[in-house]
Parts: C-alpha cells; structure tokens; sequence
C-alpha cells in the first residue's frame, strides 16, 4: 500500500460521517417501531399504558420465574390494526443489559404469540449483535409459556450473553402486559 | 255539493299550507346545518387538540428514546467532563482458584489470578472510548525512596516491596469511531485479532479455570495472552444474505518484540562465596506502548463468517518485525484458525495457531555479536557478581491447538434447592478439553564468547493436555468451577521448559496431574 494513500484514508474517515445514513446506537423512532414490527398493519392507534402496582403485580405474576430489571413508569403501545381487523399489539419496553437500558419494540398477535421484535436503542459497547434480525427473529412465536432464556430456547451471542437475557425479559414484560391489559384484562390473576 | 264545496276549500287552502311547511322545513334545515357545522368545527378543534397532544407526547417520547446520554445531560446545562463521567460505566472481572498438583515444587495454593477493572464511555454518539486495566496476582506495589547526606558524603536509596509475580497491566484502552456499522475505526491500546481467544479473554467468558496452552500457558501466540498492542485500525461487519453475517479487524500496530527482562538474585551458598547476580533474557514480549524498539510495523486481521447465530469461522494472520533495530531485521509470522459451532446445548468451540520465527539462527549470531559474551563474573572479597544473558522462547516453529467440547444443563429438580431458586437461568456445563502444542527448533541453551556463537541448541518437543470440567452458573457472568487437568511433554524432558506456569525442572517430571476449584466474576 503506497503510503501516499493515507491522507486520503483519514479524509475519508473524517468526511463520511457526513453521508453516514445510519446511526450507531439508535437503530428506531417511536413512529417507525410499530409498523416495523407490524408491517402488513395500515393503522396504529397509540396509547399510553401508566404503570401502577396493580399493573405491576399483573405483569410479575405472568412472567413467573423470570424477573425484571426495571419497572417503566408506563408503556407505550398500540393497537394495531389492517383495515378494521386487529392484528395485535406492540409495546415499547426496556430491559439492562449490561449496565444501561435497551429499548426495544415488542409486536404481540392477537393470539398472544410474540409477532416479531425491533431494537430501536442499543447502548452498550458491546453485543451489539443483539440487533440483528437473525437474532431476534428467534423470539417470534414464542409466548408466555417459553422460557426465552439463553441456552434454553434462544440461541446465545457470545460476549453479549447479559444483553441476550435483558431482550428475553422484555419480551416477556411485554407478552404479560399484553395479555393482561389486551388480551385477557378480566382475568384477575 | 258539500263534496264539491270541501275540494274547492282544499284546492284554495293548499298552497298556503304548503308555503307554512316549506317555511317550516327551511328554517329546521338551516337550524341543522348549523347545529352540523357547530358540531363539525367542534371536532375539527378537537382533533386538532387530540393530534397535537400526541404529537407531543411522541415527540417526548422520541425524544426520550433518542436520548444518549450526552444530549440529555447538555441540555440541563451540565459540564463536559461531568456529561462523561455521568455517562461512564465501571465493571469488572477477575477469577480465583485453588490448585493442587503432583509436582514436588509447586505447592498447593489460592492464587488470585487477576481483577480487570474495565470502563466504557459514550462520549457522543459515535464515539466511545474503553478501558481495562488489570491487576495480575497483584496484592502490593510499594516505593519508598530518599537522598540524604550522611557520613560527609550523599547518599540516594532506595526500597521497591511488591508481592510475587504481581503485575500492573493496561490491557485496553482505545478510542472508537463509529463511522458506519461496516466501518468503525479504532486507535490505542487494542487487542491483537489473532483466533478468538485474545480477543475474548475475560475470564468469566469460559468455563475451566485455567486459560490455554497455545494463548497463555505456552503460548503459541507471539505474545501471551491478553495481548494488546498499540496501534489503529478498522473493524466492522456486513450482513451475507438472510442470516449470514462477516465480521473484520484489521490493524497497523507496534507489534510484538524481543524485549528484555532482568532478574536480580541474591545467594549466600555453604562454603562458597555470596553470589549478586543479573540474568538478562531477551524474549518476545508484546510490543511497548512508548517508542518502538523497531522501525518495522506489525499488521493483524481477522476475518469471520457467521452463516448463522452461534456459529462461526475465522481466519486471522499477524506479519511484523520482532527484532529490536540492535539485530539482524527478521520478522514473526502467526495465522490462526477458529470456530464455534452449536447443536441446541451441545457446543464445539476451537482454535488453531502456528507462529514462525524467522531468522532464529541469524538471531541468536547478532545477539551474541550484540551482547559479546553470555556471562561476565568477578569476585570481590567473599562476594561474587555475575551477568549472564539468555535467548529465551523462540522456536523456529510452534504450533497447537484448543478444542472445547461442551454440554450445558440443568436439572430441573434443582429449581427448589439452593443452587436454583434464586435465579432465573441457573446452568451447569460439562466441558472437555483437548490441546497438544509442537515446538521445532525451540532453543535449548546458547552460549557465546568474543561475539561469536560458541554452542547452539535447538530441540523438537511436543506438549499434550487434557482437561475435564464441571461450571456452575447462577447467572451468566459468575462461575464456580471445578478441573481435572492431564499435562504431559516428552518422556524425560521438564514441563517448566516448555511452559511458562508449571515451575518444576525436573526432567523426572515430565507430567502433572492437577485438580483446579475456580470462581470467576463478572459485574
């Protein structure tokens, strides 16, 4: 490699982050999480869940052995429809990894199987793997009977192992709040 | 006639009716299209105040998502230096373990094998610097130094307490660019991309308490591991189909050099005089973080492919210089190749590495040239001094390999006991280990006189291990461990010549049995 080139290799790395179209770390808006969980859906109708003990007993006791890192004050979801027909539910919901949040969007079916999942917040310095569709698309169809733990019923991403746990705890916050608020509300369990 | 006189009276009076109920139904109409319109405007306000609540509320929402740190903590108006201190996360890991072994010289014992500080800061968006810093077996460093006039004259002392084989070491500490996922760039103390152990060293990552031969033990790598050099480079990954997923490191660095490290002893001997002694031994040690004892650089790159979750193949190769500019310019050249390969809780985990010292002949003649004579002594009274210098760890080839053969369980039964109740995914692993290393023309013993090579020995030898462990995970970064361990080299040769932990000399022991209690730690 002809040492001249190196100028233009700094000038590159100094001027493409200008073109960048991506951002590292926020992978999703609030307005693109939904459909990107639901995409055949032609409306969302959004609405804010406030979080009470109630809510919180509701959740624990659906989520069973699992626990949770952090209890959000409410959770935003949305009713998600095509046409008038609802499809399902999405929640946004955040989990520790590591040592700070992961945000991420949790689409529900009507059948209370988990639709699909979207990262829209990663940010640890490592594991960022967990962002990936080949990832995540191991939680689709799993419910609340799953354990969605690694080396159990989801394939690990080594070096990430804590960010993997932190997803399947959201998903399992978000199938209980789910069915609790959507699904099944008059169950009083 | 009455007939005829009532349809004349209607035919009279049914205009005038007609002209009340038309009044009638225009004035209800206009009074509906009104109330209508009221009606209308009302829910235009309406939904103009409900769109722009929710406008609101999903910009706050946004807004919050969005937030890293950084813009958060500007906007209260806070200082630079405290938006990064803010946003900096401190962890840790580090393992112990009590080993005991046949070996006559190497006693039973706890050894604190290290505590990893590590720290990781996202000092904006794209950019975040990572830091670990290791304490080695370290219990205490002390310095104690002064100058003084004493006696008519001055005198300067000095007093250096440390605890055995401790260490102080910056294992990592770069800055990183975050330019596209496919192009990030990186600078400052990084980890060598050389098979996948380097670059995943934490301890409370594996399973058996004892690192490997051909990273640590031997090691194979041109340096042990964890081995960091300094230097920049870029790293990313592109997505290969569906599923499919190459990763790359590629890195221009100081790189790995002969280097020299100085022992001092002090012996009294019966019947003999006391002996003040410098043994001076240049080995390949990683590359220093100050000026370069070289004019060459190293290159490093590892290049993996993951067709799917949990699986993985990778190629890596390391090329530089070696030698410190005082010898003949020859380079090191290592490649490795690794994967990873999983069935439900069955895993196969491995790596290959061989590293070619070129030149080792050519050498060891610039290095007697350099050094002019092995050993100096004089006596003085009943005190004899000597400095002797050595060639040390070069073959002209190594080569060895790793492979992990895992099974992770967990009895269900055990949920209700002590071992599962107070956690989620508790798992034990079973793992066996396999590693053999070759070595050709490993240097045995050098000697020179007058800058000439006087004797030169090299030997061939091989070094086999066996490794059979139970882990037990409450969570996925803390492990309790327990191994039995199998090594053995060739039939009357010392494992402590060919290993760098295993201090026995002699020739008898050629093997060791060894059973190893492990606890590692993550947070």
């Amino acid at each position: 490699m002809s040492w001249k080139r190196i100028p233009w290799i700094f000038f590159l790395v100094l001027v493409y982050p200008l073109l960048a179209l991506s951002q590292e770390g926020i992978f999703l808006k609030e307005d693109e999480a939904p459909k990107a969980v639901f995409p055949d859906a032609t409306s969302f109708e959004r609405k804010v869940i406030p979080s009470n003990q109630q809510l919180r007993e509701k959740i624990k006791e659906r989520m069973g052995r699992t626990g949770t890192s952090l209890w959000e004050p409410s959770y935003t979801t949305f009713v998600v429809k095509q046409g008038q027909k609802i499809l399902g539910y999405a929640v946004i919901v955040e989990e520790i990894g590591k040592h700070r949040p992961i945000t991420f969007i949790v689409g529900v079916g009507s059948d209370g199987k988990v639709k699909d999942v979207a990262l829209m917040v990663y940010r640890e310095p490592y594991g960022g793997e967990v962002k990936d569709k080949r990832f995540l698309a191991q939680y689709q169809g799993k419910d609340l009977k799953a354990p969605l733990a690694p080396y159990r019923d989801i394939r690990n991403v080594t070096g990430a192992t804590l960010s993997v746990e932190a997803i399947g705890r959201g998903v399992k916050k978000a199938l209980a709040l789910v069915e609790a608020v959507y699904l099944k509300p008059e169950d009083t369990k | 006639m009455k007939i005829f006189v009532f349809i004349a009276a209607l035919i009279l009076l049914m205009p005038a009716v007609s002209f009340s109920q038309q009044k009638d139904t225009a004035v209800e109409i206009r009074e509906l299209r009104d109330k209508l319109e009221r009606l209308e405007r009302r829910m235009a306000e309406e939904e103009t105040a409900r769109a722009k609540k929710a406008e609101e509320e999903r910009a706050a929402i946004t807004e919050k998502v969005k937030t890293d740190v950084m813009s958060e903590v500007s906007a209260k108006g806070r200082t630079l230096f405290g938006d990064i201190l803010g946003q900096t996360r401190v962890g840790a890991y580090g393992s112990m373990r009590y080993a005991t072994s046949n070996l006559d010289d190497l006693h039973n014992s706890f050894t604190f094998r290290r505590f990893v500080l590590t720290t990781d800061s996202p000092i904006s968006e794209r950019l975040r610097a990572y830091l670990e810093l290791e304490f080695e077996r370290f219990t205490e460093l002390e310095v104690e130094r002064r100058t003084f006039s004493t006696g008519g004259g001055l005198r300067a002392q000095q007093a250096i307490e440390g605890s055995n084989k401790s260490e102080i070491s910056l294992e990592q500490a770069w800055m990183q660019y975050d330019i596209a996922p496919w192009l990030q760039f990186r600078a400052g103390g990084i980890l060598v991309p050389l098979g996948r152990f380097n670059i995943n060293h934490d301890d409370n990552r594996w399973d058996l308490p004892r690192r490997s031969l051909v990273d640590r033990g031997v090691p194979v790598l041109p340096a042990t591991a964890a081995w960091p050099e300094v230097g920049t480079g870029f790293l990313g990954d592109f997505s290969v189909g569906r599923t499919g997923k190459l990763s790359y490191q590629w890195y221009v660095m100081n790189g790995v050099t002969l280097d020299s490290e100085i022992e001092q002893i002090a012996q009294t001997r019966s019947g003999d005089t006391t002996k003040f002694s410098h043994e001076v031994e240049l080995r390949p040690s990683r590359g220093t973080f100050s000026d370069d004892l070289k004019s060459g650089k190293a290159l490093g790159t590892r290049w993996a492919y993951s067709p799917w979750l949990g699986d993985e193949i990778a190629a890596s190769f390391y090329w530089g210089r070696y030698t410190p500019d005082f010898l003949p310019n020859h380079p090191v050249f290592s490649f490795a190749l690794d994967g990873k390969k999983t069935w439900g809780p069955f895993e196969i985990e491995g790596q290959y590495v061989n590293t070619g010292w070129s030149g080792v002949d050519r050498v060891a003649r610039g290095f007697a040239r350099r050094a002019l004579r092995k050993e100096s002594e004089g006596e003085v009274g009943n005190v004899e001094t000597e400095i002797e210098f050595e060639l040390a760890n070069l073959a002209t080839r190594k080569q060895g390999y790793w492979v992990d053969l895992r099974y992770r369980f967990w009895p269900e039964f055990l949920n209700s006991t002590i071992l599962g109740s107070h956690f989620s995914n508790p798992q034990f692993i079973l793992t066996l280990r396999g590693e053999q290393v070759w070595f050709d023309g490993l240097i045995k013993n050098i000697a020179f006189m007058g800058g000439n090579l006087t004797s030169f020995n090299k030997e061939s030898r091989l070094l086999n291990r066996a490794t059979l462990g139970l882990a037990y995970r409450p969570v996925p970064l803390v492990a309790f461990q327990l191994a039995y361990e199998y090594t053995r080299t060739n039939s009357g040769q010392s494992l402590s010549s060919v290993t760098n932990f295993l201090t026995s000399s002699k020739d008898r022991e050629f093997f060791q049995h060894a059973v190893l209690m492990g606890l590692t730690f993550g947070f």
